[in-house]
């Protein structure tokens, strides 16, 4: 056995940690170019005008 | 980092489909709440979208001078 330190999903806690942060790095950049769009379409649209 | 470990109990697979498709389809929802509820959008992407007030009453930019002519 090389690892005794396996949970429910067959990920340690090293591997649950790294999926995660690439997730939420993720969610970073997509929140970012859906803000970034978000200002075009205000700018650009009559939106809230 | 906070919940880091939810995949050791919360299979991926399963997991992040869930919180994409969420993503996708609340976003879908109020795009299309917003395109059914207003008449601006598609007058806007139609290319004829009344000017609100504010934007009428802004200036037009002024059009390019043309390039001096070389003699």
């Amino acid at each position: 056995m090389s690892n005794g330190n396996v949970s429910l999903t067959g990920l340690n806690d090293a591997e649950s940690e790294e999926l995660h942060r690439n997730l939420i790095q993720g969610t970073q950049f997509f929140g970012m170019i859906a803000a970034l769009a978000h200002l075009l379409a205000y700018i650009y649209s009559p939106w809230l005008k | 980092m906070i919940y880091g470990k939810m995949w050791t109990v919360v299979k991926p697979t399963v997991g992040i489909p869930i919180f994409i498709a969420a993503v996708a389809i609340s976003s879908f929802c109020v795009h299309l709440a917003i395109v059914s509820n207003t008449t601006w959008v598609k007058a806007f992407l139609q290319g004829n979208a009344p000017m609100p007030a504010s934007m009428a009453a802004a200036p037009m930019a002024a059009p390019m001078a043309a390039p001096a002519a070389k003699k």
